[in-house]
This record gives structure tokens, sequence and C-alpha cells, in this order.
């Protein structure tokens, strides 16, 4: 037997080796790709087709070609697009689109913003529905209401389907080990499957619309409802349970007496969870017709006019605070109702009566009176603040130029320009080895394995050189990532006081749809690859500080106390000791890091980075560059598996529920 | 009571001697096997291998072996063993938690092992109830809806659960918390709610699963004396699982001691604290005090030649501690009765050497 002290000696001097090999492998291959630069890049123009990308193309013309003829869209994919359609639009219906020849919606502006309180007061509170109320009125008044509310339509509808299929697979996967399994695949893939990536087979199929739109929100948003519902059922503590079984329960009285009721708090939060996450798609679904906020988004993207773009951003943000808030208070009223005395129950009931009274007014009053219908004009200042904001911009760019224009010109000569010469400017079987090798070091034989051919897969399809593009903007911004996260982490980890500072931002890191912060970082940094690396590490910045955090708060105090009393600084508790223990988390979070950092840098083709992200949105846009789109969708998603496999090689068992219930766009 | 001298447990007392009614539970051959083909284990020479040496050979482990006897009506049988022992399986086993691999379970004739699932539940809900170590309180119900559970998934109407519920309540002085949530309550406060549900169904047959090791030494200690005026009062059949042997001596009739699953010793507490079946029960009871648990028959010795007897005469039955005053008091050795027969003398001096442990 060698003692714990041999055993880590060992680990150590195992890792050591690790590292340096690994840092002698990258110096070959440093060495290696720039003797051979610029031979076998397998660079290729935007229009060129390889054989992979005219066969989707084709594919596409084919399947378009068969929209009204073939039985499958006739009997199937038709009706299924026409149901959503008429789902979702008969919302809109209510609080939205006027009909044909009508002035307002079913409502009028102030009957759907008394609807919408009354409905926050009946599951929450009084002050919660005050603060909706208000952030509502915020994009009323930013001259947004007709998109907020069509962005919400859009939400609520892609919600209450998701919920409707969601929650009882998520259950029924909490209660089955079997079924469990069996969707696991499932929701793995669609953690680490961009968003970009599936908007244009949607929309090949259900064509561009509310429909695609809708349907592509659902598939972003139910695997997280399933994963926390299954979650929640799954975590009970066991007692209660065996206690109800050996009072003769049924399993229908357990599931609905007993399992339900106790999972309840932990399957609201995932409804709030579910509902943000239909929420940021919703923008950017957008990008395939979705009606809403995303729209003028992406429009202020395209022609690049920040202040409408941003105008837009702040009326998302405020939704999402008034969706999350709403959501949130759900969970805390319940615990509130239980502690409720008569006579607190009394005056809500009464308050709740009146309220409803009020509704009934508020809406007849939107239907007959002109200021209660239609948004008076001069309560509109979105033009007043986009102008503002305009202005900021300009003065930024103008007086602090030499700040941002010169960060971002050092970055990208001194770093980025040097990893994509290395990844994409050489040739491409050394790439596809040396990467290869670095998986195996890492991550183990399987994960070189799988490197190896998903990365000959990504040659085969014809995208290579743009994958590179793509994964030296990915390489780059997760380490930044990685360096923040750990850092950031490690305070909020040991410190209460820094954690309650960061806390807020990382709410709204996690909350806020990544498209809107696109706007102002294009804004200071122009179309680069470095503004699609900043809105990478602004995205997955929040998530890695938590899931380092939590793994350096979960060390065990005796540990942190035993270390303490041996005489160890700062320091070295730090490095020797909460690092090290946390160990499991700093891999997830890097892992996370890498999925997330992926998700935005894609996104990023969009304001000039190139790569993948570019040709999938080029591909949406122009019928003839279809198959290229697709053909980079699938890269993408190869690139994440690859990617996913290296990193989760430290994590080794795959983390459920909290850890990583939130996917990247 | 009447005192048994030494006896060789096996023979008798799987039975209790001293309760002629049939039994309201008789376990007869009960194995659970944990593991893969758990039934090639039961009654073969390898279930009789150690623990790790069984495991690496087979995969399995015998939680459960072989374990017979027999509980009568209005009995405390206490179930007591070291954790690993294999009791709380066993609870598991005879309420059908966990599905024993062989053996048979009898409850007032009828045997749990072999009934289809909604029968279970109808014996469940009516004939047995358990209490449990974590309390397993439904934490989004009311005290009262708690207590009133069983009876609700039994279809109470719940006007009628509630004032069951209010009568148990009452029981076990839980007056004043009906509308409480159990993490309102102190622990003890919740074991008094997992009782009150247990007692709700007006069950034949109480199983509690070590229901005070969760509590602090003083309030278990009220708990215990808790359970013994329920006992007193309401005369249900309990079977009671413990890993603490002071307090099965407290509560049980008869005490059935268990290691690797099978039962080791199965006696009153006097017998096994006065005759232990071997070294390892010897070495449990030694931090008992035998004269909180012996009674002077079990002491008694014939008066010495030449010593004068005083004329005190107690019951053999009193335990030894209830008559330490009186044999202290007497000027000579006080005389031992079983009814009209004399079972010999016990002096300051015989209570001295019990207290001492040199009895032992």
């Amino acid at each position: 037997m060698t003692s714990p002290a041999d055993g880590r000696q060992r680990w150590l001097t195992l890792l050591g080796r690790r590292w340096v090999l690994i840092v002698l492998l990258v110096v070959v291959w440093w060495v290696l790709a720039t003797l051979l630069r610029g031979i076998h890049t397998l660079s290729l123009s935007t229009a060129t087709d390889t054989w992979f990308t005219a066969l989707l193309r084709e594919l596409t013309a084919v399947i378009r070609g068969n929209r009204t003829e073939s039985p499958v869209f006739i009997y199937l994919f038709n009706p299924i697009r026409v149901g959503i359609e008429g789902f979702i639009d008969s919302i809109r219906a209510v609080i939205s689109v006027p009909a044909p020849g009508n002035l307002i919606p079913l409502m009028g502006w102030l009957g759907t913003l008394a609807v919408i309180a009354l409905i926050v007061y009946a599951t929450s509170n009084l002050r919660t529905a005050a603060l909706c109320t208000a952030l509502l009125l915020g994009c009323l008044v930013l001259g947004m209401w007709t998109y907020t509310l069509d962005t919400l339509a859009m939400t609520l509808g892609a919600v209450a389907l998701s919920l409707a299929i969601g929650l009882p697979l998520g259950v029924w996967a909490g209660l089955s080990d079997r079924v469990m399994a069996a969707l696991r695949p499932g929701l793995d893939l669609a953690q680490i499957l961009p968003t970009l990536v599936y908007l244009a087979p949607l929309a090949l199929v259900f064509l561009i619309g509310v429909a695609s739109a809708t349907i592509a929100t659902m598939v972003y948003s139910i695997p997280i409802c399933i994963r926390i519902t299954a979650h929640a059922i799954r975590s009970l503590r066991a007692s209660p349970l065996e206690a109800a079984t050996a009072m003769g329960s049924t399993r229908w009285q357990l599931l609905t007496k007993v399992q339900l009721p106790m999972a309840r708090r932990t399957i609201i939060l995932g409804i709030n969870q579910t509902t943000l996450a239909a929420l940021s798609f919703v923008v950017i679904a957008a990008l395939i017709g979705a009606p809403g906020l995303g729209k003028p988004v992406v429009e202020a993207l395209i022609i690049r006019d920040v202040g409408d773009g941003i105008v837009a951003g702040i009326a998302v943000v405020l939704l999402a605070i008034m969706l999350d808030r709403a959501t949130t208070a759900a969970v805390v009223h319940t615990d509130e109702v239980l502690d409720m005395t008569e006579h607190q129950r009394r005056l809500r009931r009464i308050g709740l009566v009146v309220a409803g009274l009020a509704t009934i007014a508020a809406i007849i009053a939107s239907r007959y009176l002109m200021w209660a219908a239609v948004v008076p004009e001069r309560l509109d200042i979105g033009e007043q603040v986009g102008r503002i904001a305009g202005t900021v911009v300009t003065w930024i760019t103008t007086n602090l130029g030499f700040a941002t224009t010169g960060l971002n010109e050092f970055i990208t000569v001194t770093v980025l320009n040097p990893v994509e010469g290395i990844l994409a400017n050489a040739p491409w079987y050394l790439t596809v080895i040396m990467i290869s090798v670095l998986a195996a070091i890492i991550g183990g034989r399987t994960a070189g394995l799988v490197a190896v051919c998903l990365l000959t897969a990504i040659v085969v399809i014809g995208l290579w050189n743009d994958t590179m593009i793509t994964l030296a903007q990915v390489l780059l911004a997760t380490v930044v990532v990685m360096v923040v996260g750990v850092v950031l982490g490690v305070l909020a980890g040991r410190s209460t006081r820094v954690e309650r500072a960061l806390k807020p931002l990382l709410d709204a890191g996690q909350t806020l749809p990544a498209f809107v912060y696109l706007v102002p970082v294009l804004a200071l940094f122009g179309p680069t690859r470095f503004a699609s690396i900043v809105c990478g590490v602004f995205y997955a910045a929040p998530v890695v500080v938590r899931v380092v955090a939590d793994g350096v708060r979960g060390v065990p105090a005796e540990m942190v106390e035993a270390a303490t009393s041996a005489g160890s600084t700062r320091t070295q508790i730090i490095t020797k000791v909460q690092l090290p223990a946390s160990r499991r988390s700093l891999m997830l979070g890097a892992n996370q890091g890498l999925i997330f950092v992926l998700a935005v840098v894609v996104i990023g083709g969009f304001v000039g980075a190139g790569g993948l992200g570019y040709l999938v949105i080029v591909g949406q846009s122009k019928p003839e560059l279809a198959g290229k789109g697709l053909a980079a969708g699938l890269a993408i998603v190869l690139l994440g598996i690859v990617l996913d496999r290296i990193a989760q090689s430290g994590g080794r068992s795959r983390p459920t529920g909290q850890d990583r219930w939130a996917p990247g766009h | 009571m009447p005192l048994p001298a030494a006896r060789d447990w096996r023979a008798a007392s799987v039975h209790n001697p001293s309760m002629s009614a049939a039994p309201t539970i008789r376990v007869e051959g009960l194995w659970k096997v944990f593991g893969p083909h758990p039934q090639r284990l039961v009654g073969s020479p390898d279930a009789d291998l150690s623990r790790s040496e069984l495991r690496t050979r087979t995969g399995c482990t015998v939680a459960v072996k072989d374990v017979t006897f027999d509980v009568a009506a209005g009995e405390v049988f206490v179930v007591m063993g070291l954790s690993g022992s294999g009791k709380s399986t066993l609870v598991r086993c005879l309420t059908r938690l966990v599905d024993p691999t062989a053996g048979r379970v009898w409850l007032g004739g009828e045997d749990i092992v072999a009934v289809g699932s909604s029968r279970l539940r109808h014996l469940r809900r009516t004939k047995f109830s358990m209490v449990f170590q974590h309390f397993g309180l439904l934490p989004h119900r009311r005290v009262i809806d708690n207590i009133a559970y069983a009876l609700e998934v039994n279809g109470a109407a719940r006007d009628v659960r509630h004032a069951r519920a209010h009568e148990v309540i009452a029981l076990v002085g839980l007056q004043g918390y009906e509308q409480a949530f159990p993490e309102q309550l102190s622990g003890g406060m919740q074991q008094r709610v997992g009782l009150a549900r247990a007692l709700a169904v007006d069950p034949e047959v109480l199983f509690l699963d070590e229901p005070f090791s969760a509590l602090d030494p003083l309030i278990r200690r009220d708990m215990q004396t808790e359970v013994r005026r329920l006992h007193r009062d309401l005369g249900k059949t309990m079977v009671f699982i413990t890993h603490d042997l002071a307090e099965a001596m407290k509560l049980g009739d008869r005490v059935a001691i268990m290691r690797d699953g099978a039962i080791v010793q199965i006696g009153t507490p006097e017998e096994i604290i006065a005759h232990p079946v071997d070294d390892y029960v010897a070495d449990f009871t030694r931090d008992i005090p035998a004269s909180h648990v012996l009674s002077l028959g079990t002491i008694a010795r014939p008066l010495a030649t030449g010593e004068q007897a005083a004329e005190v005469a107690l019951p053999a039955a009193t335990i030894v501690r209830d008559a330490t005053a009186t044999i202290l008091a007497a000027d000579g050795p006080i005389r031992v009765v079983d009814g009209t027969t004399e079972k010999g003398v016990v002096g300051a001096t015989d209570v001295l050497r019990l207290i001492s442990g040199e009895h032992r």
C-alpha cells in the first residue's frame, strides 16, 4: 500500500509531466506550422461549393419543391406549422396584433397591462406586480410596446407548449431510470448544440415565420424543462416517500400527494429557467422571422445603427427582468402563503377582488378610450433614448477610439492572428494530428479518437478552414473566460461580500439574451473578430464564475481550517487546498465556458467575425449558399462535440441538474 | 410476569412463553440478499462466509439471514443490533418496503410476503403502520394533514379523518400544533407527529425503526417514556428497532439481538443480561447496570449456614434496584418468594456485588 502522501506526490509528478508534454507539443506544433505556413490550408471562398455543400443545396431545393406535394409535408409538417401558427397568432390577436381593419388588438395597451399585473399579483404579491407594471411601462415609453408584446406572446406561447411536453416528460424521467437513460443523449446534445445551428433546418421544413421560430424555441427550452423537472423529482428526500409508501399510497397518490408537492419549488424554478431560455431564443429567432424585439435588434445589427438596436435591447432586458421576477416571486409566494394569518388572507382576497374589478374597467377603457387603446405618441421617448445612445457611442468611438481600437488591434495582432496562423494557415493534416494528440493527452484515448474522426469529417465536408477560424476565436475567448472566471470565482467563493456584489451582474449575465449585448460590443469594437470574442467572454464568464464559486464554497470548512492551523498563507490555501479540492468544478467550468463561448462566437459571425457563423447566416439569406450554411451548422456541431469531449474528461461523470442546465446560444 | 430461569433460548424464546394467545406476527425463515441471483444464497453454506468474502466471491450481501421469531399480541418486541446488522432491512421486510428473498411473515394469519399489491396497500392503510428514524413527515403538509394522510389515501372524508387526527393529537400531546408545518417543530415534536400518524389508523401492529436515534438524549428519554405510556394505554403490539441496548432493555418485553443479519439471541432483558449466549452479547451487555434489569429471583441464593434471614419478604419478580432500599433497611438478607415458594435470600452484599459488576 502506498500512503496518501506518496499518492499525491505521484499524481503531481504525473500532472507535471503531462503539462511538460503539452507545452513541448505546442512548441513543436508552432515550429512546424510556421515552417509549413500556407500549404494545404484548404481555404475556400464563400461562394465556392464542395461536393458536400452542393449535395446539401440540391437537397434543400428538393425539400422546397416538395413542400406542397410530399405527403410528409401535407399530413405532418404543414399541419404542425398551421397549428402552432394558429396558437401563437391567437395569443397575439389578444395583445399585440390588431385584426384586419381594427385599430387595436382585442385589448388596448391599458387593458393588457392591467391583465398582466393582475396575473402577477395573483401568483405572487402586490410588490412584484407593481415592479412588473413599471418594467412594462418602461418598454412602452421606449416606443417598443407592440414589439414587446409580440415577444411576450411568442415567449408565453412557446413556454406553454414547452411545458406541456417538458413537464410530463421530466416527471416521467424523474420517476424512471429507463426513461432518463433514453432521454439523456438528446438532453446532452441539446446542451452543446449552438442555437444558430438548428434555425436553418427548421426554417427549411416549417418555412420562415412564427411556426419555425416557436419550434426552434421549444427545441431549445424543452430540454431545460425536462432536466430540471427530473432533477426536482430525483433529489427528493427519501424518508417521506418511504413513509408515504408504508402508509399504503398508490403510485398515483404518491406522485400527486407527495412527490409533486415536495418538488414544487424546484419545478417552478424550472419554469423560470424555461421561460428565460425561451425569451432569449425568441429574440434570436428573429433571424427566421419571429416577430418582436429581435427584429429591430437584427435590423440594427445589419445596418449597424446602434441607437435603434440599443433601445430594443433595453426593452429585452426589461422584459427579461420582468419575466424572471414574476416567476421567481411565484416560488417565494408558495412559502409566503403558508405563513399567512387568517387576517392577511382576507386582506389578500379583498385585494384580488378589487384588482380584478380594476382590470375589467381597464380592459373596457382600453377598448373605448383612445388614450387607453393606442399608446399616446407623447409618451414615446424611444427616439430620444436612441439618439442619446448613438451620441454616446459616437463620442466613445471618436474620443476613446484609441483605447478600443488599440485593444482590438493589439489582441488581434499579438494573439489572435498567431493562433489563427497555427490552426488555419498550416496544413490541415498537421492541425488534425496535433489537436487529436492533445485531445488524447488531456481527455484520454476516447477523446483523441473522437477528435480524429470528427475533425476528418469536417475536412471531408470541406469547411476545414472556416472551422479553424472559428476555433481560434473560441480558444482565445475560453482562455480569457477561464482567467476571469477563476479569479472572480475564487473571490466570490471565499467572500460573501464579493459574492453579493457580483450577484446582480451574474444574474444579468445569465438572464440576458446573448444577442442583446452584441449591439453595444459591435458599437465599441466594430465588425471584427475581436468583437465576437468579447461577446463570448461576456456571455460565458458568469456561468464559469458561478461554477467555480460553488466549487470553492463546497470545499469542506474543516479542510480549510486544517490548512490554516498548519500555518498556510492565504495564497497557499487557495492554490494548495481550495483550487485542487474544487478541481471537478474547475473542469466543469472549463467545459461550460467552451460550450457557451462557441455558441456566442458563432453568432459573432453576424458582426463580421467570419468563420462558420458567417456561413450559417449568409446561408440563411441566400438560397444559392443554403448548402454551405447547413454544412457550416453541421461543422459547428462536430466542433462542439470535440470540444465537449476534451473538456469533459476532467469532470468525468456527467453532472446533472443545476450545474449544467443553461446551455448556450 | 414470571421470570424463567436460564434456558436454551433457541428452544423456547422464539415464542413468548408468557403469552398464550396466538402470535400476532410470526416470521419464518426470513432472508434478504442484495445482489445478483439472490435466491442462490438462501440456505447455502456460502451465506455463512464473512461479508467481505461473500461480496468478492458472489457480489451479494446477506442483509437478513434465516430469521425466525414470533411476536405475541400486545407485546413490545425489540430488535437490537449495531449498524449494518440488518435490523432496518428486517423491519422493511416485515412491511414489504423491501421484498424479502425468502421466508414468510404472518400477520394475523395472512402471509405478507405473498399478498398482492392492492391487498398490501389495504393492510398498510389499516393493519400496521411504521415510525421512521428520520420522521419521514411530508414537509408541504400541516401537522394535522400529515397525521391524516393514511386515512386520506384510504378515502376517508375530510372531517372524519380530521376528527380522528385530533384524537391522536391529544393522545401524543401535540395540541396547539395542528396547523404547524413539520419544519417549524423540534425533532422530538416531529417524532410525536410520526407517532401520531402511525397511531391514526388504529393499527394492530406498530413498527418503529430507530425512532429516537436522531433525537437528543434528554428528549430521547422523554419519548421512551411516552412510548411506554402509549403501550400501557393502548396495548398495541410493537416491533421496535434500535441500536441502543439500554433503550432495548427499557422498552422490550423481549429483545432479539442481531449480528450480521442473523439473530444471535432472543430473550427477556433479564435473560439476556443474566445469561448472554456468547461473548458478543456479553460484551454488549457489560455497560448495562444489571441492578436495573435483573430481578431478585435471578440473584437469590440459598441461606448460608449461620446466616439469619430478615422477616421481610419480596416477590421474586421485583427488580433489584427497586428492592435496594428495603434490603439495606433490613437487618439481614431478605427472603425472596415466588407466590408461596421460597426462592432464597438476597442481602446487602449481594446487591453491592451485583452493582460492582462482580456478579457476572
